[in-house]
Order: structure tokens, then sequence, then C-alpha cells
């Protein structure tokens, strides 16, 4: 059995929940974090010191960190083209999965989205909004760039690495800021809106969220 | 076999990659790109790395970048099952290996080396380096409680986890500030030192990076 603790709204856990559904794992999820709290309770801190979400907990073990929780399943369920056997394969998805973690993940969700969602209009920094859709863009348009030629960020195989890049482009997509014009990159966050598992985990409304810092 | 490795010997995400392949025992050509040496901009270079960072890893027609990923290609194809466990036991250490990436490593380098090291001194402040060394204090609090005796993160045996654990942790230790008092972590870092991979291509001065004015 797989539960995973973390609120629905936490772009993390949509990454990890997206992930579980498009292996086809069940899971039950707790909320956590967030309104719901329950990050100090002394029984969560000792599944993980950090008190962070997601947390994983199968057959008693805990797993934290979601990119790591990610490549255990892919590692253990994931089809062949999800997270290739082979490590020469599996090391062009797992780079570009880290790209996004490291270069669009992390340049999202604070600098972003809490500025553009979470923080009340009355004092929002617009001009740090601005800089950090710009810093956040350049990055996209390196997917841009590499989409253009293909469906996924690897080729034409859904894998991991659209997991961690694409949980965050629903929201960017969504949220009310200009957009720079980058037609390769919409035309993949319209494919991965066709599919199930991100319909139910990723495009899940963040309302309860704004005005919450 | 040789694989090539294009990054400076300075930066800590080069120096995992190197530190990695000299435990395979891999032999490694790698040549001085970024920072100072520049190079990192050139059409050759960004077809390998849209990203123009460091380190970039080819080994035959495998061409990588993202550090943490190139030290799991290394260990996966080329480690022993020590180094790199079956998944049951790779899973938790994938866990706090993947916490020192992006929680230990990022709290430190911004909060303390950065302002210590890489940026003007004149912005420096008391407050600055306090919070700072809070952070860091927190974290490796939580890197040392899960050492514990060790010897290694994942216990007995060294493995590619200890890589990403550890790499950051010659900075640490010798870069001037207050730090926690962690017997566990000075114990780990003592028993990375005794490995001469470790010496040759982590603990490496950190100078040529110093602020040298704008």
């Amino acid at each position: 059995m797989i539960t995973v603790h973390g609120r629905k709204t936490s772009s993390n856990v949509q990454a990890l929940l997206w992930g579980l559904e498009e292996m086809g794992l069940s899971y039950e999820r707790i909320d956590r974090g967030g309104r719901f709290g329950g990050l100090d309770a002394p029984d969560f801190r000792a599944l993980n010191p950090h008190g962070r979400i997601p947390t994983v907990v199968i057959d008693g073990r805990a797993l934290w960190e979601t990119a790591a929780i990610l490549r255990y399943f892919a590692g253990q369920h994931g089809a062949a083209a999800f997270w290739p056997t082979d490590p020469m394969a599996r090391a062009q998805v797992d780079m570009w999965a880290e790209w996004a973690k490291n270069e669009v993940s992390a340049n999202f969700t604070r600098p972003v989205f809490w500025e553009a969602v979470r923080v009340p209009e009355e004092r929002r920094d617009y001009a740090a909004l601005q800089a950090a859709i710009d810093v956040f863009e350049a990055q996209l348009a390196k997917a841009d760039a590499v989409l253009q030629g293909q469906d996924f960020l690897t080729g034409a195989q859904f894998t991991l690495a659209d997991v961690m890049l694409g949980h965050v482009l629903w929201r960017y997509f969504d949220i009310e800021i200009t957009r720079r014009d980058m037609p390769a990159l919409r035309a993949y966050a319209e494919r991965l809106a066709t599919r199930p598992a991100y319909q139910k985990t990723v495009m899940v409304s963040y309302d309860i969220l704004r005005n919450t810092l | 076999m040789t694989i090539t490795v294009w990054g400076r010997a300075t930066s800590s995400n080069v120096q995992a990659v190197m530190w990695c392949a000299a435990e395979l025992g891999v032999a490694v050509d790698r040549l001085d790109i970024g920072h100072t040496y520049g190079g990192n901009d050139t059409p050759a270079y960004l077809a390998m790395n849209p990203m123009g960072k460091v380190p970039v890893m080819r080994d035959a027609d495998v061409v990588m970048f993202e550090s943490a990923a190139i030290v799991r290609y290394l260990a996966a194809r080329y480690g022993d099952k020590e180094f790199w466990p079956a998944p049951e036991q790779r899973g938790p250490l994938d866990t706090w290996a993947e916490w020192v990436k992006t929680a230990f490593a990022p709290a430190f380098l911004y909060g303390l080396f950065y302002p210590l090291v890489r940026r003007d001194p004149a912005l420096l402040t008391p407050e600055i380096q306090r919070s700072g060394e809070a952070e860091v204090a927190t974290l490796a609090g939580m890197l040392a409680a899960r050492i514990g005796p060790g010897p290694w993160i994942g216990g007995k045996q060294f493995c590619w986890a200890d890589i990403l654990a550890g790499h950051m942790l010659y900075r640490y230790f010798n870069l001037p500030f207050t730090r926690a008092e962690l017997p566990a972590l000075d114990a780990y870092y003592a028993r990375l030192c005794t490995r001469p991979a470790f010496r040759e291509h982590v603990m490496v001065s950190y100078e040529p990076l110093r602020f040298k004015g704008a």
C-alpha cells in the first residue's frame, strides 16, 4: 500500500501523484501541509525529519524528496519508455528531469506562482514578479526549442522528464500574467492536458492558495 | 575507455562528477570550461548542453548535463552492487542524496559560500552571515543525524549517495564561519578526507572564485 502525505494543491505533490497515476499505481492520500498543518507532528517527523511534503510511506518505509520518490517508483513499476532500464537511455531522461526540477520548477513555484497568486495584490512586487517571469521563461525557451521537433521532452515518448517539466505548466498558462509567445511549448502543454492523469492531479484549482502569504 | 568532462575543477558540480568517476576507476579527460575559462557559450558547447552550464559529460554516444544525473549514470553503468545498490536499498538513499542536492547544498552555497567568497565583501552584513549560519546549522544537524556512526551514509558501504552527500563538505569545513557542533559530521568528513579521489577532486582551493571587484 502506498500512502502519500501532502495536500493536493502542492506542486510537488502534484508531480508525484501525476507520476503515480501514469504508472497505474493506486495510493491513498492524507492531507497535510498548508491549511491542514500537521508538518510538525511527531509521527510525521518520525517519517521525514524535515517535515516536508510529499512524503510517501510504502510497506512501512518512508521516502521523501519528490524526484527521488518518482525515480524509485519508476524503477520498480515504470514502463520501459517512461524510465528506461538501460543506463544509457535512462541518462537522457534523467538529465532533462534534473534540469526541469533545478531550473524550471525551482524558478516557478516560489518566485512566480507565489508572488502572482499567494501574495495579496496590495503587497505584490510587480517588478520582482516580472523579473522572475523573465528568468523562468528563459528556461522554458530551452524546452520550446526542443519541442519544435518532437512531442515530448526527450523524444517521441512520454517520460519522467515530462512529469518534472509539465507539472508546473498548467499553472503557468493559467495564472494572470503576460506570457512570452512559445507555440511549441503551448502545444505541448495542450497535449499534456489531454492526459486523464494530468487532469486529475495537476489541473486542480489553486483558488484556496490565493492571498495566503 | 575514457570519458570526457567539460568543466572547471573549481565547480562543485564538476567536483561531484570527477570524484564519482575516480571512485569508479573511470578515466576522465577533463577540459577547463566556464567562469574565467569561458567556452560554455559556443555553438558546439550549447549543442551538448543548451543551458550552457558545467559540467557536460560524454561517454562514447552518451552526452549528458546535470551533475546528479551524471553521477547516477556513472554509478549505474560502472558501479558494483555496493556502489549502486538494488532499488529497494537505493530508494531511501536516493531520498537523502536528493535532499543534500536540493536543500543542504543550495542553503550552504547561497546562504554562506556566495556571500563569503563570491560576492563583494562590502555586501556582507553580520545579519546575512548569521541567517546563513542558522539555516545551514539546522540542515547540517539533520545530515549528521542521518549519518550517525556511519561510516557512510548508507551504512557499511561507500556508495554513490556519499558523492552527493559529501561533495560540498570540503567547502563547508574550510570556509570561515561558525559551524554547529556535530561530531558525526566531523567524523564523516574526516573519513572522506582519507579517500584519494576526494582529496584530488573535491579538496580543491576555491580561491579562484573569490570576488575580485566588479
